[in-house]
């Protein structure tokens, strides 16, 4: 944690962002039980806050990206504004598809077996980080609008055009939780970035969250 | 008064749900595609109408935007269209249907509680139907309409990778007319570019779908044979020598008779790249040009077949 | 009468929220564990009347440790909390022999609903 975050960010209000990402990311679990056919499992959130600038070193050392993981991205906007960033390790994009074993429903023939490996890919990023993210909203009484996801096929060495809409003097928090398709034998971890502007909202929001509870 | 006057004048359909997918709006923009007044398709399911889209995933990703509050996109690349209303012929494109991209999105009543979805629906057919041409013009090549060499190598890359790790056959032909320039020098350009657009239809109508056959130099071709031993590249090759030898070619009142060389390569002797894949057939089609031209080479471990 | 209760969760945030949603007019003495072990080992020292267990934990999951406090005393009373609620967690931690399993974030109602569940099965067996 870098000194300008932890002067914004106190211990107590880590703990509460902690639990309430424990919370959020436990019931996103149980529902997506409910809206897939699979079992998916996420884990307990490892919360970082750290500067924008180091974002990109951060992102090298996590996806250890040998070029031919899929990433999917997603940016979510409202109080609480981000981005979501899912990451699956190299290979698995095509088993993945297993998942969504209706792909015969997409009802037109001669779609490229690359597109419709993407168009999986995309369908599956944008309902587990729709999942986080709203349960995280949910539980802070607020809602969030969603851009289409995308699939990022930038240079896999260099992840500064994930920053570009931050501020370098800003910081950001990173939520990492790591998802197990149980049948499957999948796994991969997801990220969601919120930066600056959202921190003083955040803030607020725990806040008010702890308030109903004393 | 105002807001709801929007919900018919936009140029977008909106679609409202409730959470038993049982159509609560219609707006007009809908009712004029769908030719369905609201009073016919409100309070009734969706899937009446469209049976089409009783499907897994989109009942998965309504189910979303009701759980998580979430937002699901119907790309018109994957999908083409949700709803099947008639094309406009915009820009000479010859969709059938009207391209769409929708997005689903959820809706909360006072209690933040999500009652219903909407779907907005937008008619991309004309971008679909532009982004059409231009990926014609990017992958074509102009004199010959077949395939171009960047396509080639795209898919050249694609088709290796997979072929490595399912463990099947890949092969190659490359090929090149003989004496070419002679054609050019005798007979004229025109001819020449004749030549060049009547092979390409030769060899096209000789191979499968799922080859791929583009034009890779200024006289050389390249088809690409996923799942093929080079026991049956050989052959192939084989036959169209034969062909194009026996075939004779009319430009204006001139006959004109010409000779292909090929070289054949597969996936066997430490090919380890789409490069090498290349160059393989690259030498084998230098070793035809050797031995005297209208043949077809394969060279293995430096030894040549045939 | 119940009397004691202990809260075993590894969040400091998450038992301070518990213990809110506890009624505080009813005198009971709370007390805390950090995960399974220690809320096992201050289960034996104190024999508290209901215990709420979270799952996910340090040192020693709320399984283990609802299995451990079970095998110790079968009567106990352990109520599961946890935000990932599915018929396959439900199964599992019943067969352990949870009194109860209880939604994350903790909801007053909810808690108070199987606070008065546990008095009256106290009441029944006194009864008895």
């Amino acid at each position: 944690m870098n000194q300008e975050a932890s002067i914004n960010f106190s211990e107590d209000e880590k703990d509460i962002l902690q639990e309430i990402m424990n919370i959020a990311f436990g019931n996103a679990t149980a529902d997506l039980a409910e809206v897939v056919d699979i079992y998916v499992m996420l884990s307990i959130p490892n919360i970082q806050v750290i500067g924008i600038g180091e974002l990109p070193f951060y992102l090298k050392d996590t996806i250890k990206d040998d070029g031919e993981s899929s990433i999917v991205e997603q940016k979510f906007w409202g109080n609480f504004k981000g981005s979501g960033l899912l990451v699956f390790p190299s290979g698995s994009g095509k088993d993945l598809l297993a998942f969504l074993d209706d792909r015969a429903d997409y009802h037109h023939e001669g779609t490229a077996a690359a597109t419709l490996e993407k168009g999986g890919l995309l369908e599956i990023g944008n309902i587990l980080i729709g999942a986080c993210v709203g349960k995280v909203s949910e539980l802070l009484s607020t809602f969030v609008t969603y851009s289409p996801p995308q699939v990022l096929q930038g240079k896999s060495s260099d992840y500064n055009y994930l920053i570009e809409h931050f501020d370098p003097l800003q910081t950001a928090i990173v939520m990492k939780t790591i998802f197990t398709f149980k049948e499957k034998d999948i796994n991969g971890f997801l990220l969601i970035l919120t930066n600056h502007e959202s921190i003083d909202w955040l803030r607020k929001a725990l806040h008010e969250f702890m308030g109903t509870y004393e | 008064m105002i807001f709801s006057q929007m919900f018919d004048m936009l140029d977008v359909g909106i679609v409202i749900l409730d959470s038993e997918l049982n159509v609560f709006k219609w707006n007009r923009w809908m009712a004029t595609h769908s030719k369905l007044p609201p009073e016919k398709i409100v309070g009734k399911s969706l899937f009446e109408f469209y049976p089409d889209l009783n499907t897994p995933w989109f009942l998965r990703n309504c189910k979303s935007v009701f759980t998580f509050g979430n937002f699901a996109f119907f790309s018109q690349k994957l999908h083409k269209y949700c709803f099947p209303f008639k094309a406009y012929n915009t820009l000479g494109s010859d969709f059938e249907f009207m391209q769409q991209s929708c997005t689903v999105g959820p809706l909360r009543d006072e209690n933040n509680r999500i009652t219903y979805i909407y779907i907005t629906v937008q008619d991309v057919t004309e971008v679909a139907a532009y982004e059409n041409k231009l990926i014609t013009m990017n992958t074509r090549d102009g004199l010959t309409g077949i395939f171009n060499r960047r396509y080639l190598e795209a898919k050249l890359k694609e088709e290796f990778d997979r072929h490595i790790r399912y463990n099947r056959p890949l092969s190659l032909i490359m090929l090149d007319i003989d004496h070419f320039k002679k054609i050019n020098d005798t007979h004229g350009h025109q001819a020449g570019d004749f030549i060049l657009k009547s092979l390409a239809t030769t060899i096209d109508e000789r191979i499968r779908a799922v080859d791929i056959v583009a034009r890779y130099g200024g006289e050389e071709f390249c088809v690409l044979l996923p799942e093929t031993t080079s026991e049956s590249a050989l052959a192939l090759a084989e036959f169209l020598r034969m062909g194009i030898e026996a075939e004779i070619y009319h430009f204006k009142d001139k006959s004109i008779k010409i000779t292909i060389s090929q070289g054949v390569s597969d996936l066997s002797d430490g090919v380890d790249s789409a490069e090498a894949l290349l160059k393989k057939a690259d030498d084998g089609l230098y070793e035809s040009k050797r031995l005297g031209r209208n043949k077809v080479s394969m060279i293995s471990n430096k030894k040549k077949v045939q | 009468m119940i009397n004691t209760i202990l809260i075993v969760d590894d969040s400091p945030v998450a038992r301070r929220m518990l213990k809110t949603c506890i009624p505080k007019d009813k005198g009971y003495e709370i007390f805390e564990a950090g995960n399974g072990q220690e809320g096992f080992e201050k289960y034996k020292e104190l024999h508290p009347d209901i215990v709420f267990m979270d799952l996910t934990m340090p040192v020693m999951d709320g399984y283990q440790a609802t299995a451990k406090i079970k095998e110790f005393d079968k009567e106990a009373i352990v109520i599961v909390t946890t935000a990932d609620i599915q018929p396959k967690s439900i199964a599992s931690v019943m067969e352990l022999g949870a009194f109860t399993l209880l939604k994350k974030p903790a909801k007053t109602e909810s808690i108070q609903e199987a606070i008065s569940k546990v008095e009256i099965k106290m009441k029944k067996l006194q009864e008895k």
